[in-house]
Parts: C-alpha cells; structure tokens; sequence
C-alpha cells in the first residue's frame, strides 16, 4: 500500500522544498533504517495483496538484493530472540549505511501502478456483486 | 468514466443512444451502405504501409494487420506465439483493460493468430467504427509496452497452456513434424513451440520486443480490409500508421529448400501418419504457382463432399474399406514452397493399411489410369474450393496480406479460377510421376510398432 504523501505538493513550490529538504534528511537519519543498510521502500509492510503482487514483479536484482538488506538488517539489528544483542543495538559500520542517493523508492512505482490499475479496473467494471 | 478524448465519438453516441427510445420505425441494419459486390482487392501503398481493401456491401467490416512475423521468421523460437500473444496488451496510451472495455462498448472483436508466415492483429466491427479500429491497430502495433509483468503474468501462463494442448494432438504434432522433415528450417518451425523446447533460454519480453520493432515495420505490415472502402481505409491508414517505424532491420528467412524424410514419434494417445511431397506456392506468389496440384488434392481427396457417399476422390473411395481411419488430402501454399499433404487419422491397424491404399492410388493416377469424369470433378471440385476460400474472409484476408507483404499481388479472385480450369490431365499425370519419383516426407505418430515405414509404403525418403 502506498502511504498518503506531502511530496509532489512540496517539490512543485520552490521555497517549500528547499525549506523541507534539510527537515527531510534529518528525519530519515534519525529513524535509523539507513543505519541497519535499509531503504524507505523496504519498510513497507508485506501483509497486503497489493504489495505482494508488486515484489512478484520487481526485477530478479532488485528482489534479491531486497532479500539481502532485510537479512542483513535483522543480523546486526535489534532482534527479537536475542535480547543481548538488542540491547546492545548492534547498527552496521558506516561504510555500510545506506547513502541518501540509495535510498531511493524502487517498491512504491510498482505499488502505485497496481493501484491505479484496480482503480480503473473498478472505474469500468460495470457489474458490481452485492452480498446481501 | 471514459475520458473524451480517448474513445471516439461513436462510443459516445452508442452511450449516449443507450438511453434513448428509438423511434418505431427505425430500420434495421441501416448503415450507410456504399460499395460493390467485386471480390478484388483494391491495392495501394499509403505513407510505405501497403493497403488493400475489398468494399463488398454490408454493414460489418474486417480489418486486419497483416504481418511477416510467422513462425517462419522467427528470431529464436516461440517469438511469433509470443508477439501474438502480446497483441491488445497495454499500450503507452492505455491500458489492455480499456482496449477490452472500449471495444465492448462498440460492439468490435478483437482477435489475433499466427500462421507459418503471417502473423494476423484483427478486428470485427461495425462499419462506421473504422477510424476508432485503425487507430487501435496502429496503435497496438506501434505502442505496445512489453512490460514484464505482462509477459510472466500473462503470456507465459498462456503459453504453457497452448503447449499442453498441442502436444495432445497427434495429427497436429503429425503436420508440425512434416513441415520440419520437408523443410527444416523457417517453413519447418513448429507452429507452437513444443512442451519440450527449452523456451526460458530465448524468450523473454526483451526478445519479443525486438522482434516486434522489427516484424511491424512499414516494409513488414500490409492492412487489409473487408467491407470497407479503399479511400477511405487509405485515409484514416495515413494519419493513424505514421509511428510505425519505417526502416527495418531486415525479417528475412532464407528461400525455402525441399529436403524431405521421415520422421516417427511415439505418442500414447491417438494416431497420425502424414505423408507428404512439395507441393506449388501459393497464387499471390506469382510465377511458382501450380494450379495442377491443387486438383491433385482435390482428386486424392479423403472428406466427402456429398453427403451419405463417400465421393469421388480416390482415397475416401480406398478408405471406406477400412473402417476407422480416415484421411484427407490437403495443400499447405507458401509464399515460396508448398506441401501436398495427405494426413491419416483413427486407429493404428486402420492407418496402415489406408495408407497403402493410398500409394496405390497416388501411382495410379502417376500412371494415367484415372477415367475422364474423375479427372473433371476434381477440377471442379478444385475450382470451387479456390473461389470459395477467396469468397471467403478470413483466408482471402490472409492469403492477399501475406502476398502483399512478399512482394506478390493480392489474392485475385477470377484469375485463381481460370488457372485452375486451364490444367490438363497430361499435367496432372506428370505432376503425379514428379512426386513420386522425387523424395517424400513422411512422419509418423503414435502406436510406431503398427504405423509403417515409408520404405513398406513403397516411397522415397
């Protein structure tokens, strides 16, 4: 599913942007995903239809190498079974953080045409099953 | 709901008319009418896309794009199954959905095929749809997106499916394997790829993509119409077809060589034998056409045309003494090659022994013992079916679009016919010696410990 977003309003107002470009680096360091080697798009819950279909059809690269920062994040990050290891908060050596210019969205276009494509689909379906 | 400017303005009046009473008395299939009752085709070439179109009187009109893309041109195999399956899938305009959905609503078919040389995008519609319908035509041949997604979601699914069902067929594995024997390579690709071919190796949505870019070039592509006028047609043609692309990387298959020789597949359900001898190019091919081997198949024959006898030709005559097989005699016309075949089906046993039969009769008739009236109904006979598959749509839309495509001529009806009334019995005599003297082709499949060599047959291989 793709959240509700601020950002093409933001990018299309000069001032705006540049106003909220700093807030928006700032904020997606201090959430720590980049710390663990993640990617905004990699903490889009799974637990959906739409969001399956779309890691069905990500390219065989993308899809692995998704499979490798997930991995890799529950290794060194928090976990759940090791307590220790959670408290210790473990974060990966900073050559491995991931670099703003990585972060960037590879799920969500998919997400977004998948909906837009039930969108029309339900826009033209003509028949609609009522269940009484 | 649909947006204005993406479905033309007969959609909008089919909505809008949906609601409205019609007047009492209203005609019924009171479309403008305009046009002959001609079966020629009227040619010309609009902006470098080849356009030909036959107004016959009626209130339908088929339109079709004519393509070299069979399997014969194929870059690496399943390519032209899987263009085909391609067509009417989403555009850089719309959707696949809205094409389904747009089309509905006017009432038009969709539907796209392939032979061994053409591959065929058509559409059925009424006949004041014709600019919608060219636009949607240009539009799939020249915008389609070949998205992945499509290909793993869509047409790979579809494409297991069609495997599954051929490798069911005998007598279609038997014809495929035939066409293999005689020709080998480009007339001999399998129609459809078999369960077998290791398709993951050559086709993705890449693959078919280039072979798109270059199988729907303008050099590649002749639109072909029933029922609608040519200036017409020529006019929506040229402003609808300018994104095709003009120049190509050249589609190109070597000229067909006959090789002939046998082949026996073991299959475990149904049986087939097909023997089969080069056979004449088709009409629109020009110089290379042999009228007498048509009558050739008509006098070898096998169906019945007349209904509770078994008819004049000589191997339904042969085969009604064995019950349980049957066998028809057909001839496959290419742009540069042919293949007579005759096709055996039913049990085992029964083949056999039809099939001996049929020899004999194909000798006979090498030797000249074939009576007078015999020899007229075949021409007849042979005569009726050619007018008849140019009176026919479907095949006259194909036959004249593939002619078109490799330099020929459209399918011309009333010269077809003549050719076929001018061939002698001398003709036919020596036709049939040539057969038999020269190498056949023959494949078996099924029960191989019953089915025969061709050596047993007593031909050539």
């Amino acid at each position: 599913m793709s959240a509700p977003s601020f950002t093409s309003f933001i990018v299309k107002r000069p001032w705006l942007k540049n106003f909220m470009t700093p807030l928006s680096n700032w904020y997606c360091n201090a959430a720590g995903y980049r710390k663990l080697g993640l990617r905004a798009d990699d903490l889009i819950s799974e637990e959906d239809e739409t969001v399956l279909l779309a890691l069905k059809r990500l390219p065989e690269k993308e899809a692995y190498d998704r499979v490798f920062r997930l991995r890799r994040a529950f290794q060194v990050g928090p976990t759940y079974a090791n307590i220790s290891a959670s408290l210790a908060h473990q974060l990966l050596p900073k050559e491995q953080h991931t670099k703003p210019e990585e972060d960037y969205p590879y799920l969500s276009p998919i997400i977004r045409e998948i909906e837009a494509e039930a969108k029309e689909r339900s826009d033209l379906e003509s028949l609609s099953i009522k269940r009484k | 709901m649909i947006s204005r400017s993406a479905i033309g303005r007969n959609a909008q009046l089919a909505l809008r008319r949906q609601c409205c009473a019609q007047p009492a008395n209203r005609r019924g299939f009171a479309a403008a009418v305009s046009g002959s009752t001609s079966f020629s085709y009227e040619t010309a070439d609009v902006g470098g896309v080849k356009v030909a179109s036959r107004d016959i009187a009626g209130p339908t009109t088929k339109l079709a794009v004519v393509a070299k893309a069979g399997t014969r041109y194929e870059s690496a195999p399943g390519v032209a199954t899987g263009l085909e399956y391609f067509a009417f899938k989403n555009t850089d305009k719309r959707s696949a959905l809205r094409i389904t959905r747009e089309s509905e609503l006017l009432g038009g078919q969709l539907t796209a095929y392939h032979t061994r040389e053409a591959l065929v995008v058509e559409a059925n519609f009424l006949r004041e749809d014709l600019p919608y319908f060219t636009e949607l035509l240009g539009e799939v041949i020249s915008q389609t997106r070949y998205t992945s997604h499509e290909y793993h979601e869509e047409v790979e699914a579809r494409l297991h499916l069609e495997q599954k069902r051929i490798f069911a067929d005998a007598s279609h594995i038997a014809i495929n394997s035939a066409h293999g024997v005689a020709f080998h390579k480009g007339l001999g690709n399998p129609l459809f790829p078999s369960p077998s071919t290791p398709l993951s190796k050559y086709l993705n949505e890449e693959s078919i993509k280039a072979f798109a870019s270059s199988a729907y070039a303008k050099p590649n592509i002749a639109v072909v119409a029933n029922g609608a006028s040519q200036a017409e047609l020529a006019k929506w043609v040229g402003e609808f077809f300018t994104n095709v692309p003009g120049s190509s990387s050249t589609v190109s298959s070597e000229a067909t060589k006959y090789y002939g020789g046998e082949e026996r597949t073991a299959h475990g359900s149904g049986n087939s034998l097909v023997i089969a001898f080069p056979g004449s190019s088709s009409f629109t091919a020009g110089g290379s056409y042999k009228p007498e081997v048509s009558v050739l198949a008509a006098l070898l024959g096998g169906k019945s045309t007349i209904k509770w006898s078994p008819g004049f030709s000589l191997l339904s005559k042969s085969s009604a003494s064995f019950p349980g097989a049957s066998a028809a005699t057909s001839h496959f016309a290419y742009s540069d090659a042919g293949l007579l075949a005759i096709e055996f089906s039913g049990s085992a046993q029964a083949i056999r022994a039809a099939s001996t039969e049929a020899v004999k009769a194909l000798k006979s008739i090498a030797e000249g013992s074939i009576s007078k009236e015999d020899f007229t109904k075949a021409v007849a006979l042979a005569k009726y079916r050619a007018l008849e598959e140019g009176q026919n749509f479907e095949a006259g839309l194909v036959s004249t679009g593939t002619g078109l495509i490799h330099g020929g001529k459209a399918f011309q009806i009333d010269e077809v016919g003549k050719s076929v009334e001018s061939v002698t019995a001398d003709q036919l005599q020596s036709a049939a010696k040539a057969l038999l003297e020269g190498k056949a082709t023959v494949s078996a499949v099924g029960d191989l410990y019953v089915l025969p060599y061709a050596e047993e047959l007593g031909l050539k291989v």
